[in-house]
């Protein structure tokens, strides 16, 4: 393991050293340096010693668990970037998620190439304002004169509540924590109902219809989900934190 | 339900009814139908024979009540004991399904690896890795149908009205690319086009999916499938009728168990989940799923899901 200066450092975390080694080797040919822990207070440790600028966290750890150990970073204002190795739930899961502010989840069994895709993504966005607290842990986002109150589950427009499924809320969440980056379905689906699905296609462009019937947009000139032909969808409102 | 309530109550009802009767002889008597004797008893008894008199009466009467107590305890410990034991059962049955799942992919695995590392690049090291795929692709499948399975007994159920029409005209769409089936769909205009009914879309969508897919796998080129929904009484019913080589008896009953195959079924891709899932998101919706077949006739999946 070599670590140079412009090469960006990954901190992997898991208890499983067969699930470690091939991805640390994976992660390291994909140009990333990259530290492994096994467990928990290890983690704590290394985060501390190799600086990482992101840490891929697995959530069942002995010792101290990956919710555990991404709770303390953050209660000592550590804002490192963190990929949970889980999936969210609904409601209760969704409320911890919102505590401890992980920027993305990723469901096991995944795609080696789908955690690159999204370490990458997870820079870039963080790149942008490091060390800050990532909208992640904000309980509000807004966007133009929508905003999503993510405790309470209630997303209004221009002042008024919009009526909307449960999923279609976490489909909003999850599109407002990622503007301006192209999802594919497969993620959405994967993100927001934590399951694979028959025909990925019908389950999110339903929810999406549903959004922009909700949020009167136009697909034709959206101002907030644009379709990518061939690719996904892209939130293209800008989105901030708000009180 | 309405049985539980009577067992719970009858002790209570056994109690009152000699009550019940007194008053009901007094009724009559009084009545004047018959002739009404004026009876007068005279108790002359010492106080040792009366206390003796009064234990004996006491103990009559809770005799009765301590068999009844005695009885249930002894069925309910015996209900236990059965269904304990029905779930111990259903518990083996599915970790041997289950091993039986993971031993085929596994062992096409090994052989697939064991091919990847002796063999040189060329048209048979890419068959190799792309078996090795094939493989992964469906252990990942049973998990995640296993994991959807574990949630729906989970997770609340998003109560929206849906469309169920629609959602089945994309179903039959999406099976007629099943080739040499003739699929067809027939939903309701008069008197009225057919309702929505109340539940979570894509767990509905699922369910119709799941059954029209099971129709085109079990079904021989040139078979017919119907998928037709109606409205009876509060429900929204899904039929999904096939004219396939149907479901020998001795299977009927097992089909919905999870990871079951019926020897019919062995040979078909699929990860044994399917029926398995149907079964939860209908009862998840407070509805049900039964299945009628008639061998070498057809077999038809009739879906409750409750309306908006």
């Amino acid at each position: 393991m070599q670590l140079s200066g412009d090469r960006n450092r990954i901190l992997l975390v898991d208890d499983e050293k067969a699930i470690t080694d091939n991805l640390a080797s994976l992660l390291e040919r994909a140009g990333f340096a990259v530290a492994v822990a096994g467990d928990g207070e290890e983690a704590m440790e290394r985060a501390a010693a190799f600086a990482p600028d992101l840490i891929v966290l697995d959530v069942l750890m002995p010792k101290l668990n990956g919710r555990e150990v991404l709770r303390r970073l953050r209660q000592e204002g550590d804002w490192t970037p963190v990929i949970l190795l889980t999936q969210v739930g609904e409601s209760t899961e969704r409320a911890m998620a919102l505590e401890e502010g992980a920027d993305d989840y990723l469901n096991k069994p995944f795609d080696p190439h789908e955690l690159i895709a999204r370490i990458r993504a997870v820079l870039r966005r963080r790149g942008a304002a490091p060390g800050q607290k990532p909208l992640a842990v904000a309980s509000r986002l807004r966007a133009h004169d929508v905003i999503l109150d993510r405790t309470a589950r209630q997303v209004e427009r221009g002042g008024r509540p919009v009526e909307l499924t449960s999923r279609a809320v976490a489909l909003l969440e999850y599109l407002m924590l990622h503007s301006q980056e192209v999802l594919d379905r497969e993620r959405l689906l994967d993100a927001v109902w934590g399951w694979d699905y028959v025909v990925a296609t019908r389950a999110v462009d339903a929810r999406v219809a549903e959004l922009r019937r909700a949020l009167d947009d136009d697909a034709d000139e959206p101002r907030f989900i644009e379709t990518v032909v061939g690719q996904g969808y892209r939130f293209v409102a800008p989105v901030e934190a708000t009180s | 339900m309405n049985g539980g309530r009577w067992r719970r109550w009858w002790p209570l009802a056994a109690s009152l009814a000699p009550l019940m009767l007194g008053l009901l002889v007094a009724l009559l008597w009084q009545s004047g139908l018959f002739p009404d004797p004026l009876l007068t008893f005279r108790l002359r008894a010492d106080v040792g024979s009366l206390f003796l008199l009064l234990g004996a009466l006491l103990t009559l009467l809770a005799l009765p009540a301590a068999a009844v107590a005695v009885y249930a305890r002894h069925r309910r410990a015996r209900d236990l004991e059965a269904a304990r034991a029905a779930w111990a059962d259903d518990r083996q049955r599915f970790l041997r399904r289950l091993d039986h799942e993971l031993k085929n992919p596994l062992t096409a695995l090994r052989a697939g690896l064991a091919n990847l590392v002796s063999l040189d690049d060329g048209p048979e090291r890419d068959a190799a890795q792309a078996s090795v795929e094939t493989q992964l692709m469906r252990l990942n499948r049973l998990v995640g149908d296993l994991r959807k399975l574990v949630e729906l007994e989970q997770r609340p159920l998003e109560r929206a009205p849906v469309d169920v029409g629609a959602l089945l005209t994309e179903v039959v769409e999406l099976a007629r690319e099943t080739p040499d089936r003739q699929v067809s769909l027939a939903l309701p205009q008069a008197p009225w086009p057919l309702p929505p009914a109340s539940g979570d879309q894509d767990l509905i969508f699922l369910a119709c999916y799941n059954l029209v897919d099971n129709a085109c796998k079990f079904t021989c080129p040139g078979d017919a499938i119907e998928v037709r929904a109606f409205e009876d009484d509060r429900w929204i019913v899904v039929e999904v009728a096939d004219t396939g080589p149907g479901i020998p008896v001795e299977d009927l009953s097992h089909i919905f168990e999870e990871l079951y195959r019926g020897d019919a079924a062995r040979a078909v891709e699929g990860s044994g989940l399917g029926l398995a899932l149907v079964r939860a998101v209908a009862r998840h919706h407070g509805g049900s799923v039964t299945v009628r077949s008639r061998k070498g006739e057809g077999t038809a999946f009739t879906l409750r899901l409750p309306m908006a």
